[in-house]
């Protein structure tokens, strides 16, 4: 379990990564290596090249803007479990980080790292489609920002090119009074989840307006598919609803559970994933209808 | 002078400084100047027949030495083979690498030796292998069966092994009793999965025609008498030694390709050959454990005693029947105590071990015990709940009594005295099962699905030369040596055959040694694992080591202690038989004259002419070597109880209870005892709900990574209460009972049942393990399907 043979290289700068990148054919660009060294280890992965892109400071940090942020591709999954603003403005990715792994590799993970591997069961890419975000990729001819779903292609396949490096996420801003749910099944704590899903009600409106309704919905999936999954008709079904029931709730897990094609391995079945996907809506569903609003 | 007894006291482990400070030195931790890295090309198809082999890229990469293939060492080492006596029994010739024929995926083929391990993958790489696919045997039920295609050519059947053991008249017993309950139950594949993975190292010194084999082996005893004879070296010139070991559960217990080749190779480069199994390595070739289909039945009046039990096994024993212990050793002893603490006059157990194309099974922790007590408590629990009798009381009906002892099991065992009522009674009550009846009634009533789980057994432990593992085995797994010395300070050097894998008999013997000696334990060393420590040494398994350590200290302290009183007859111009030893010192009966130990050594050793030359060339150095048979076993036994919770939308079941009661006689040190039982059923959780090697019907392995092998990590494996009844003490030296598998042994039956319990309302009995979260939602859709029918 030793790697085939690659060179090295750890630029300092984001603009010398990409020259040595458009140079050089079949490299690999690594941060925090926790998906990408086993794949080494095991040959499933042989660049000629490895370029380390940890020592390039303005990949590092959280930056808000508004009610929304933007976090650079090598901060690490600890970085962001433990910020105070993502705390604030984005509760659910604070939730989420504690289902990534275990914190020896939280501490080395990256969010640049975890969306550019793009592994079906991941939460990174889960909450990138949750959230609306945008990936901003650099290349040889400039910079380009795709949406989070036009981003993701397939299991472990995006749009990013051999040449580019995912440098930052930047998260819209959440409408105001917007309550979250998220969870996860997994075989063990940290374990990649069986299923893990999300969701968001941003509740608002006035008596004018005809009184409080949902005005966004968002359901999120994954571990159901090769990538990621918006549940659009389930979100439409819940926009503009005054209140939440039990019928409307199974309305919306059904939804779920038939708007998936999951498949099967060795940890659980397409059944038993369907199965889960329908019951985790449901408690997630109702969980965010009943939390208190979020300012 | 030490306060009272170290046996019998908690100390912490001497072991455990250095291997928490990273001091510990293990295989891969020596550095012999020059060592060549052995990697492997390994069969990827699970039945094949190896058409022909290009090494020629292989050898011209960068670094390497050499690379071999089965041709290149023949005539290396003589047939290495399991033998036995069993009747039926088809023994197979080792495969150091495989020749002709590969019969399952992960099966060594070629040996490339290089500089280093990176180099010599990349060379494995290149080699080229042109296979003829043959049909895969996995299916070891189909295997059985007279017309599957056999792995073994020549063979009658793939039926390596057949015994039977019967008792009464089982048909009779089942004729038309009250309650029958019966299953098909299934236990999956599992790996012993210890923390260092295998690892060896060979040193062959030319110019002294020496082999030095450096391995992480429970057993370097039983290596080295396999290799001198396979070899052709002479014994006095091998030497194999087991330093720090990272774990075994029974997966360090056998001989090796591997351990065989690197010899082979070392010799035949005249240098250092090494191997460091990596985790893939590991979880595709070190032998591994269960893997049984049972179907059993018992038979049970409406008091609830039981009339009779059948149980018929099929083991899937692998492609090789390992050496030394044959390919009956799981599946045999599964019949072998089956009937377990239980009186039962009427039995019939048969057992078949099938070769398939998978690893070698061999022994792991529990040996069969762990699967016969899973369906002999399942099958209790199953009639209890058929005769709306209680788990508990049912046990209590048929569980051999004190006035029973000793009581000849149906299979032909034979128990001595233990706690069997006692342990079975104070678990119950220190987990207050009375009242926890009533919480789990709570429970059920508000929709939580808890459950309640006993599991109780006998175990057989410290065996000694009057039974075998297998009749007529190549080797003797019923005696272990020790030897003293004492040094010219007084200091003892303790040496013994039976080896520490971080188990903690390093510490447990000197515990013994300081007491018998009279001695501060910090003045006792402990050598093991090392075969020029004693003239003959077999090893740490079948929960031996302490027993068979401790009594062979105990008769070779007594031996050091005559001597002692030798000496000092001379050096006090004393008779023998007023000289009293003590203390750490010998002193005349009239308290007039004294030596402690350190005074008395140095005066025998260094003050010239302070013992008459005739009795010092008489007495010779102030060293004993001697040899413990406990000629039989000794009987432990234990109640497990689980208490679990079934989480039901995750399908996940939580473990949130657990005591245990072991009468496991005298403890040396609790600590050491009931960290073996935390560890043991940690594994047996890890086998009831986690841990599983997958093959696919062409064979291929499925779960080579510890992202698909599951194991329970600390969050799963809940707190345990430990309790010991003072008890009776068993009549072998030191009144000791093993313990090192009470956890496994009783840990699966005890979840299972457990998880059975919870789903009772549901009508549902587990009879698969390990219960997976997937094996869990099928039960439960099944059980909703068949709901919705009525």
């Amino acid at each position: 379990m030793k790697p085939a043979p690659f060179d090295y290289a750890a630029p300092a700068h984001l603009d010398e990564a990409l020259a040595i990148l458009a140079r050089t054919e079949n490299a690999k660009v690594i941060a925090g290596g926790q998906s990408l060294m086993p794949m080494l280890n095991f040959r499933l992965v042989r660049p000629d090249l490895l370029v380390d892109i940890s020592r390039i400071a303005a990949l590092r940090g959280i930056t808000g803007r508004g009610r929304g942020m933007s976090i650079s591709a090598m901060t690490s999954h600890h970085a962001v479990h433990t910020s105070p603003l993502v705390k604030e403005h984005f509760p659910i990715i604070s939730e989420a980080m504690g289902h990534v792994a275990h914190l020896a590799i939280r501490n080395r993970g990256t969010i640049g790292g975890s969306i550019s591997h793009a592994d079906p069961a991941a939460e990174w890419p889960m909450l990138a489609c949750l959230l609306d975000a945008k990936i901003h990729l650099a290349g040889p001819t400039g910079t380009r920002t795709l949406d989070a779903q036009a981003f993701f292609h397939g299991a472990m396949t995006t749009a990013l090119a051999p040449d580019e490096v995912l440098t930052k996420v930047d998260l819209p801003a959440l409408p105001r009074h917007t309550r979250h749910a998220f969870d996860e099944v997994a075989l063990r704590t940290g374990d990649y989840a069986i299923v893990a899903a999300g969701v968001l009600l941003s509740v608002g409106g006035s008596p004018l307006t005809g009184g409080k309704r949902i005005l966004d919905a968002r359901i999120a999936l994954t571990g159901v598919g090769e990538m990621p999954i918006r549940m659009r008709d389930a979100e439409a079904l819940l926009k503009g609803q005054k209140a939440i029931d039990d019928q409307l709730i199974e309305r919306v897990a059904c939804l779920v559970r038939d708007g998936i094609q999951p498949s099967s391995d060795l940890r659980a079945s397409a059944d038993f994933r369907r199965e889960l996907s329908f019951s985790l809506t449901k408690r997630l569903v109702k969980s965010a209808w009943e939390q208190r609003s979020q300012s | 002078m030490p306060e009272g007894r170290y046996v019998g006291a908690p100390i912490k482990r001497r072991e455990d400084a250095r291997l928490l400070t990273g001091e510990s030195r293990f295989v891969d931790d020596i550095r012999i100047a020059g060592t060549k890295s052995v990697a492997f090309r390994r069969s990827d198809h699970a039945h094949a027949r190896i058409v022909s082999i290009n090494t020629d890229a292989a050898k011209q990469s960068p670094g390497v030495v050499g690379v071999f293939t089965a041709a290149d060492i023949e005539g290396d080492a003589r047939p290495i083979i399991a033998s036995s006596r069993m009747a039926n029994y088809q023994p197979t010739p080792m495969q150091i690498l495989a020749k002709d024929k590969v019969r399952f995926v992960g099966e060594a083929v070629v040996a490339v030796v290089a500089e280093n391990r990176y180099l010599a993958e990349d060379a494995a790489e290149l080699v080229e292998i042109d296979y003829e696919p043959l049909a895969p045997v996995t299916d070891a039920e189909a295997a059985a069966r007279p017309d599957s295609p056999l792995l073994h050519d020549g063979f009658a059947s793939n039926v390596l092994v057949e015994r039977e053991f019967k008792r009464g008249d089982v048909v009779e017993a089942l004729w038309r009793p009250p309650v029958k309950v019966k299953a098909r139950f299934r236990v999956h594949r599992k790996t012993p999965l210890a923390l260092e993975s295998r690892v060896c190292l060979a040193e062959f010194q030319a110019a002294k025609s020496h082999m030095t084999l450096y391995t992480s082996s429970q057993v370097p005893g039983i290596i080295k008498d396999a290799l001198v004879k396979a070899l052709d070296i002479p014994g006095s010139h091998f030497r194999v030694v087991a330093p720090d070991v990272g774990g075994g559960f029974g997966g360090k217990t056998s001989l090796y390709p591997e351990e065989a080749l690197v010899c082979i190779l070392a010799r035949k480069i005249r240098g250092a050959v090494k191997w460091c199994s990596d985790r893939s390595e590991d979880l595709l070739a070190t032998s591994q454990a269960f893997d049984e289909i049972v179907d059993a039945e018992m038979s049970v009046d409406e008091a609830g005693r039981i009339l009779g039990v059948t149980a018929e096994v099929i083991g899937d024993v692998g492609a090789y029947s390992i050496y030394p212990w044959t390919a009956g050793i799981e599946p045999v002893q599964v019949i072998s105590f089956l009937p377990g603490p239980y009186r039962i006059e009427h039995y019939h157990g048969r057992v078949r071990g099938v070769a398939t194309c998978k690893p070698p099974m061999g022994p792991y922790r529990g040996v069969g015990r762990p699967v016969a007590t899973f369906v002999m408590e399942r099958l209790i629990d199953m009639a209890a709940r058929k005769l709306g009798l209680d788990a508990l009381q049912m046990r209590l009906t048929n569980i051999v009594q004190p006035h029973e002892f000793p009581y000849k099991t149906a299979s032909g065992m034979r128990w001595d005295k233990a706690g069997f009522v006692e342990c079975l009674k104070d678990a119950a009550e220190a987990i207050e099962y009375a009242a926890l009846r009533e919480t789990q009634a709570k429970a059920h009533a508000e929709g939580r699905m808890l459950g309640i789980g006993i599991a109780t057994f006998a175990e057989l432990t410290g065996i000694g030369s009057r039974l075998s593992a297998s009749p007529g085995m190549p080797i003797n797994t019923g005696t272990e040596t020790a030897h003293l010395s004492m040094d010219a300070t007084g200091g003892v050097t303790a040496r013994f055959g039976v080896t520490c894998y971080g188990q903690g008999l390093e510490t447990a013997l000197a515990q013994v040694v300081a007491d018998e000696m009279g001695m501060l334990i910090e003045d006792v060393r402990i050598i093991q694992g090392d075969t020029d420590a004693v003239g003959h040494g077999v090893g740490a398994f079948a929960s031996r080591g302490a027993v068979m350590g401790a009594g062979a200290a105990m008769l070779a302290c007594e031996a050091l202690k005559e001597k002692l009183v030798k000496a000092a007859s001379a050096l006090l111009n004393a008779p023998e038989d007023e000289i009293s030893v003590g203390q750490g010192a010998l002193t005349t009966r009239d308290g007039e004259s004294a030596l402690t130990y350190s005074e008395l050594a140095e005066r025998y050793y260094s003050h010239m002419g302070a013992v008459p030359l005739e009795i010092k060339n008489a007495l010779g150095e102030l060293s004993v070597s001697r040899m413990y048979d406990p000629e039989w076993g000794t009987t432990s036994c234990a109640t497990h109880i689980a208490v679990v919770e079934v989480e039901r939308e995750a399908c996940k079941i939580k473990v949130l209870q657990y005591v245990v009661s072991d009468d496991c006689g005298q403890m040396i040190n609790p600590l050491i005892v009931d960290g073996q039982l935390h560890g043991g059923i940690a594994q047996g959780i890890g086998a009831a709900l986690f841990e599983e090697l997958a093959y696919d019907d062409d064979g291929q392995h499925l779960s080579a990574s510890l992202v698909d092998y599951v194991v329970p990590s600390a969050s799963d494996v809940p707190r345990m209460a430990m309790r010991h009844p003072e008890l009776e003490k068993p009549e072998n030296l030191g009144g000791i009972r093993g313990i090192g598998e009470n956890g496994t042994i009783g840990a699966v039956a005890a979840i299972a049942n457990a998880v059975s319990d919870a789903l009772a309302p549901l009508g549902i009995e587990v009879t698969e393990v390990p219960t997976t979260p997937e094996r869990l939602f099928r039960m439960l859709d099944a059980s909703k399907k068949e709901m919705s029918n009525i």
